[in-house]
C-alpha cells in the first residue's frame, strides 16, 4: 500500500464510523416511513370522501347538486337534521370533515336568477395536506355545478349565442418564448413544473458542502484534540498528500452520504407529491421549450456541483486549521454555511440575472452561488454564463488549495488557531 | 564518530518574541543528547524544529548531510519525534496504529511486517495491542507511540519528555527501552525536566535557558565544572 493509500484509507475509516452509518439510516427510514404515511393520506384523500348534505330544498337543482357530488367520488350522507344549527353539531360528533346547507328555496331562486348561498362547512380536524384536498375538491365540483348552471340559464335566455361565447367574449392562447422555441401554455403552470422538476439540486448541493466541510474541519479538530497532527507532519508523506487525503476523504464520504440522504429524500417527496401529477400536456411543453437538463446539462451541472464541493473543502481545511478542538470545530462551519444559505435561500425567491448590480457582484462573488445559478441558466441556454462560472469557481478552489498546502508547510498549522475571547487570529 | 545533527546560530521567533535566539549543537551517531531548561527556555522549539515542524527563523540544521531548509522529506524518512503530549488514533487498534504508521516507511508488506513486529517488541503491550487504542491507560498509550518511534529504525529519535505523566514503573521501563536502543546505533535527541532521567539517559546535556545555550557536556563534566552535586545545582549556578 503506498502512502497516499494509506492515509487515504485511515481518513475514510475515521469518517465512516457507527454514529455516521446509524445516523444516514435512521434518516432514511424515518424519509421512507413518513412519505410513505404522507402517500397514503394523500391518497385517502383522494378516494371516496363522506360528506355530509343538509338538503333543506329538496328540488331537482339540489339534488342535481348531490350528483354532482356523487361524481366527484364523494359519499353523500343525508344530515337527518332539521335545521342548519343541529346539522353541524350532528356534523360535529362524526367523522365527516365536510358538511353541505342548501337552504329552502334554493332551486326557486336560481331559476329566478336571485340565488340564495348554499353554506359549506369544513371541519379542521388536522393542518395535513390531505385534509385540505377534500375541501379543494368540494369548491370545484361547486365550481362544475355553476358553470353547468349558467350555461343552462344562458341558453334558455339567450338561445341564439353559445354561453360560453356569453361568459368569455375574449378568446386568448397562451404562448410562452424561450429563446428561439415557442409553444402553446401558461408560462406559470411551466414555471411551477420547471421548479417542481429542479427544486430538489439546490438542497442535495446544500447537503454535500455542508456535510463534507464538516467532515474535514472535524478532522483536522479531532488530529489536535488527540494530539496526532503533530505526529502526522513528522512521517515521510508530503504535507500536500495531507491536505489532500482529508479532502478526498471527506468529498467520497460527503457524497456517499448525500446520496443515501436524497434516496430518503425522494421516497418522502415521492410520498408528499403522489397525489399531485402534473399534467401531461405541460410536460410535453417543457421538452418542446427546450427546459429540460438532458445530456450536457447534467454534465454542465454535474461539474459546477463538483468545483462548489471543491471549494468548500479548501474553505474547511483552511478553517479547521484553526479549530482548537471539536468543540470549536462545529462554530468554524458557520462561515461555509453562511455562503451557502445565502445563495440556497435566494435560490428559491429571487432571479438572479435582474438584480440590482452590486447585489448581483456580491452574490458572484460567493463560489457556491454558481450552481445555484446553473440550473435555471442551462435550461435557459445560457452556458456561457454556466463556463465562466465554473472557470471562476476553479481559480478559487486553485487559490484555496495553495492557501491551505502554504499552511500546511509551515508553522502556521500548528500555531495559528481563532479565539474567541480576543477575537483575533493568532500567528 | 559520525555527526548526525549539526545545529548552527539556530534562531526562531513567533512574531516579534525570539524564542531561540542562536543556538548550536551537535548529536554524533548512538549518542543520547538531552536538552535542559526552565518551561519557555526553547527545548520543545528547537525539538519541534529538529522534527521538521517548524520553520527556521535564522541558522542552519544539517542531519545527516540534509539542509533541514530545503530537503524536509529526507529528514523524516530518517528520524522519528515523540512529542510531549502526543496521541494515537483512539478508533484505531493498537497493531492497527502500529502498521499504519509502519506503511509510511516500508516499501513492501514483508518489510512493514517487519517493522509491524519490532513495535510490537518495543511497546510490550502483549495481547492489550489488538485492543483500541481508546482503551488504553496514558502509560499503555506512550508505550505505544515510543514503541512507533524507534521500530523503524530511525537515524535519530527526538523525544520531547519521553516519560512525561507515567509513573515509576512505566517510567524505569521507558528510558531502559531508550538506552538499549541507543546502544544500538541510533541518536537520541531528548528534552526533560527530570534530571534524575537525564543523568540515567544522557551522554552529554546542554543547559538552556531564554533561547540561548549556557553550556554542554557531559553531566560528569558539568557537575565537576560548576562544582555541583548533581544537574540541578549545575542548572542554577550557570543561570547566575
Amino acid at each position: 500500500m503506498n502512502k497516499f493509500t494509506n492515509l487515504l484509507v485511515k481518513e475514510i475509516r475515521d469518517l465512516v464510523n457507527k454514529q455516521l452509518v446509524t445516523s444516514l439510516l435512521m434518516t432514511v427510514l424515518i424519509f421512507y416511513f413518513v412519505g410513505n404515511m404522507a402517500k397514503s393520506e394523500m391518497k385517502r384523500a383522494e378516494a371516496t370522501q363522506t360528506i355530509s348534505v343538509l338538503d333543506l330544498d329538496q328540488s331537482t337543482l339540489s339534488k342535481g347538486l348531490a350528483a354532482g357530488l356523487k361524481a366527484a367520488s364523494f359519499k353523500v350522507e343525508w344530515s337527518p337534521a332539521k335545521d342548519p344549527e343541529a346539522a353541524v353539531q350532528a356534523a360535529k360528533q362524526g367523522d365527516t370533515y365536510l358538511l353541505i346547507v342548501i337552504p329552502e328555496g334554493f332551486g326557486a331562486s336560481v331559476d329566478r336568477l336571485e340565488p340564495k348561498e348554499i353554506s359549506t362547512f369544513t371541519f379542521l380536524r388536522s393542518f395535513s395536506i390531505g385534509g385540505m384536498r377534500k375541501s379543494e375538491i368540494l369548491r370545484a365540483v361547486i365550481g362544475a355545478t355553476n358553470n353547468y348552471l349558467s350555461n343552462d340559464i344562458l341558453k334558455k335566455k339567450v338561445p341564439d349565442v353559445p354561453a360560453d361565447i356569453l361568459k368569455t367574449p375574449i378568446k386568448s392562447k397562451d404562448y410562452v418564448i424561450v429563446k428561439d422555441k415557442m409553444a402553446e401554455g401558461s408560462a406559470s403552470t411551466i414555471s411551477g413544473l420547471v421548479w417542481s422538476q429542479s427544486f430538489l439540486i439546490p438542497i442535495i448541493l446544500f447537503v454535500i458542502i455542508m456535510s463534507s466541510a464538516q467532515m474535514v474541519i472535524s478532522a483536522v479538530a479531532m488530529e489536535k484534540q488527540n494530539k496526532t497532527l503533530e505526529t502526522l507532519l513528522t512521517v515521510p508523506i508530503r504535507r500536500t498528500s495531507v491536505v489532500t487525503t482529508k479532502m478526498l476523504a471527506a468529498g467520497i464520504v460527503g457524497l456517499l452520504s448525500a446520496g443515501i440522504y436524497m434516496i430518503g429524500m425522494r421516497s418522502f417527496m415521492g410520498g408528499m407529491t403522489g397525489g399531485i401529477r402534473a399534467g401531461a400536456a405541460a410536460g410535453a411543453v417543457i421538452k418542446e421549450l427546450g427546459l429540460t437538463l438532458a445530456g450536457r446539462g447534467y454534465v454542465l451541472l454535474g461539474v459546477a456541483m463538483f468545483f462548489a464541493i471543491l471549494c468548500g473543502l479548501a474553505m474547511a481545511m483552511i478553517l479547521g486549521v484553526l479549530a482548537e478542538d471539536l468543540r470549536s470545530a462545529q462554530t468554524l462551519i458557520m462561515p461555509i454555511m453562511l455562503m451557502i444559505l445565502i445563495p440556497y435561500l435566494l435560490s428559491f425567491f429571487v432571479d438572479f440575472q435582474t438584480m440590482p448590480l452590486p447585489a448581483k457582484l456580491l452574490i458572484m462573488a460567493i463560489p457556491f452561488s454558481h450552481p445555484f445559478m446553473a440550473t435555471p441558466n442551462i435550461m435557459l441556454g445560457h452556458y456561457s454564463a454556466v463556463l465562466y462560472g465554473i472557470l471562476y469557481m476553479a481559480v478559487v478552489f486553485l487559490v484555496l488549495v495553495f492557501i491551505a498546502a502554504r499552511i500546511f508547510s509551515t508553522d502556521r498549522v500548528l500555531t495559528m488557531k481563532l479565539r474567541w475571547g480576543k477575537k483575533k487570529v493568532v500567528l | 564518530m559520525t555527526t548526525v545533527l549539526k545545529v548552527e546560530g539556530l534562531k526562531k521567533s513567533y512574531g516579534t518574541k525570539e524564542a531561540l535566539s542562536g543556538i548550536d549543537f551537535e548529536v554524533q551517531e548512538g549518542e543520547i543528547f538531552a536538552l535542559i531548561g526552565p518551561n519557555g527556555a526553547g527545548k520543545t522549539t528547537t525539538l519541534r524544529i529538529v522534527a521538521t515542524l517548524l520553520t527556521i527563523s535564522g541558522g542552519k540544521v544539517t542531519f545527516l548531510g540534509h539542509d533541514l531548509k530545503k530537503e524536509p522529506e529526507k529528514i523524516r524518512e530518517n528520524i522519528s519525534y515523540l512529542p510531549e503530549e502526543a496521541g494515537a488514533y483512539r478508533n484505531m487498534k493498537g497493531l492497527d496504529y502500529l502498521r499504519f504508521m509502519a506503511n509510511f516507511y516500508a516499501g513492501d508488506g514483508e518489510k512493514a511486517d517487519e517493522i509491524v513486529r519490532r513495535g510490537e517488541a518495543i511497546a510490550e503491550l502483549g495481547s492489550a495491542l489488538k485492543d483500541k487504542v481508546g482503551t488504553y491507560s496514558k502509560g499503555m498509550v506512550r508505550k505505544l507511540l515510543l514503541g512507533r518511534a524507534l521500530m523503524t529504525k530511525p537515524a535519530m529519535a527526538v523525544l520531547d519528555e519521553p516519560t512525561s505523566g507515567l509513573d515509576v514503573i512505566n517510567s524505569l521501563e521507558v528510558r531502559e527501552i531508550i538506552k538499549r536502543f541507543a546502544k544500538e546505533g541510533i541518536s537520541v535527541l531528548l528534552s526533560s525536566h527530570n534530571m534524575l532521567e537525564i543523568e540515567f539517559l544522557s551522554d552529554r546535556v546542554a543547559l538552556i535557558d531564554k533561547g540561548r545555550i549556557l553550556d554542554a557536556g557531559t553531566s560528569g563534566g558539568l557537575k565537576d565544572k560548576y562544582q555541583a552535586p548533581n544537574l540541578e545545582v549545575v542548572f542554577r549556578s550557570a543561570v547566575r
